[in-house]
This record gives structure tokens, sequence and C-alpha cells, in this order.
């Protein structure tokens, strides 16, 4: 990856290789569909209020990796975490997914050099995503507390330690960006 | 003789009317980078006010971001939430 730069008019360039480019779509891509399935899984809502974003689950999700990109709003009054929830979460699923989509959309599909500008709201969709991928990929490997070093058991458990860094690195290098 | 009976004073008007608070909580997870950004970016603070609250969160295990009403407290955690950073809602005593 050739790092972030701030161009004129305000929008952030960068270029990806074409296997980092696929490996951002292909993770963004399994966050969609995870949060998405999170969406229609829960009770029936009204129609017209999920399309309007309200409504969701009484429970916090079962799969860690869920229930860390949608935390209980109240620590100890169930009752409240379990209202707000029912209220906040399908808007929350929904924008979420549209970070992730927004960022599928920006990788172009290509072998060589895939080059990216993000104009500011495309600049949010990234830092949200990559935010949500290194939380998902952390409550998989079982990071849970400061100091953690993640399960590493096998092949998979490293390749998943080296994107999680590697997603880390790429966020890094676009608040510096945004910093400067 | 009569002995006055104590009046109650409570210890600050604003605790009647804005009895509730926003804490952020730490995680291993987001870079204090990316935290600074968001109270910089959604709060409207200024960099050294950022940095300091970031640095609560990250030596203490939460720190109050926000003290009002409830539901502008709901909405802070909301978008807190969309950031990915492990917020609450709870009242300002606890």
């Amino acid at each position: 990856m050739i790092g972030f730069r701030l161009e004129r008019d305000g929008t952030v360039s960068a270029r990806f290789t074409g296997d980092e480019a696929s490996t951002l779509r292909d993770l963004a891509g399994q966050l969609i569909v995870m949060l998405t399935d999170r969406a229609s899984a829960g009770d029936p809502v009204d129609a017209v209020l999920a399309a309007a974003g309200i409504g969701g689950a009484e429970t916090p999700p079962l799969d860690p990796a869920l229930a860390r990109l949608l935390p209980d709003a109240y620590r100890d009054d169930p009752e409240a975490a379990s209202e707000h929830r029912r209220l906040t979460e399908h808007g929350l699923l929904q924008r979420k997914s549209d970070a992730a989509r927004a960022v599928v959309a920006s990788l172009s599909d290509g072998d060589g050099t895939v080059p990216v500008r993000l104009d500011p709201p495309a600049v949010q969709a990234w830092l949200r995503t990559l935010t949500d991928l290194r939380l998902a990929i952390a409550a998989r490997l079982g990071i849970v507390e400061d100091g953690d070093p993640g399960r590493l058991e096998d092949d998979r458990d490293a390749a998943m330690h080296a994107v999680y860094q590697w997603l880390g690195a790429v966020q890094g290098m676009l608040l510096e960006v945004l910093d400067g | 003789m009569t002995i006055e009976s104590p009046v109650q004073v409570p210890e600050s008007v604003e605790s009647l009317d804005r009895p509730w608070v926003t804490i952020v909580w730490n995680d291993p997870v987001n870079l204090m980078t990316y935290v600074t950004y968001v109270f910089r970016s959604y709060f409207g603070h200024s960099r050294e006010e950022a940095e300091r609250l970031m640095l609560q969160v990250h030596h203490d295990g939460r720190a109050v971001v926000a003290t009002g009403g409830r539901e502008e407290m709901e909405r802070h955690v909301e978008a807190m939430h969309d950031y990915g950073l492990w917020a609450t809602v709870d009242k300002a005593d606890a």
C-alpha cells in the first residue's frame, strides 16, 4: 500500500495492491452479511418503522463479535438496555452496513494497483468500517482487555492477527493524514 | 425552644436537571489516535481536551464525556456506537 495523501480538493487518495484491495473488500463483505443477518433475524417489526431505521431486537447478540459492535447502552439496567436496543439497533445496523458498502464501492476490482480516492463521507465510512472490522476480529481472537495477546493456535489465527495489525496500520495512516 | 430542621440543600442545581452522563469505556482495540479523533470531531473538543479524555479512558478504564438530559445522552451513546467506541448511559451520581 502507498500511504494516504490529502489532495487539494479535500479528498484523500491512496493506492492499494490488488491483494490488499480484495482482502478489504472480502472483509467488508463479511461484515455486511453479519450485520444484515442480525437485522433480519430479530422479531418481525413493523416494516415502516424498520425502513426508517427504528426498531430492533431486545437482547444483545450471542456472537461476541456482533455483541461488541452492538453493545448495551445501559450497563446495570437490563430493562433500559433492552428498550434502547429495541428502538435503535436497526438504525445502527443500517448505518454500519452502509459504511461497509461505501468502503467496498471505493475499491475497484483489479489485479494491479488499486487507486482509491475518498471524499469526506467516504473517509468517515472507512474510519468506521476499519474500526468495526478490528472490533469483530479482536472478539474472534479473544482480545477483550488491554494486554490480551489473542488466540494464536494455527495458521488461520496467525492470518487474522496479521489482518488485524494491518487494518490498524491503515487506520493509523488515515488518521495521521486527517490530523495534518 | 425549637430547633430548626436542617434544610437539605442540593449539592448542585445542575444535578437536578442534568442527571445523566455518557461514559466511554476503555477497550483494547481502538487506537488512541482514533478515540481522540472521535472526541474532537463529534464533541467538538480541542485537541488538548480530547487527549485528556482519551488518556482518562485509557488509564482509568472509563471517562464521563458528556452530562445532560437522558435523551441527549442516549443520542451520544448511539453516536459512539456508530464510531465503534464502547459507551453507556448512566445516572450522573453513579
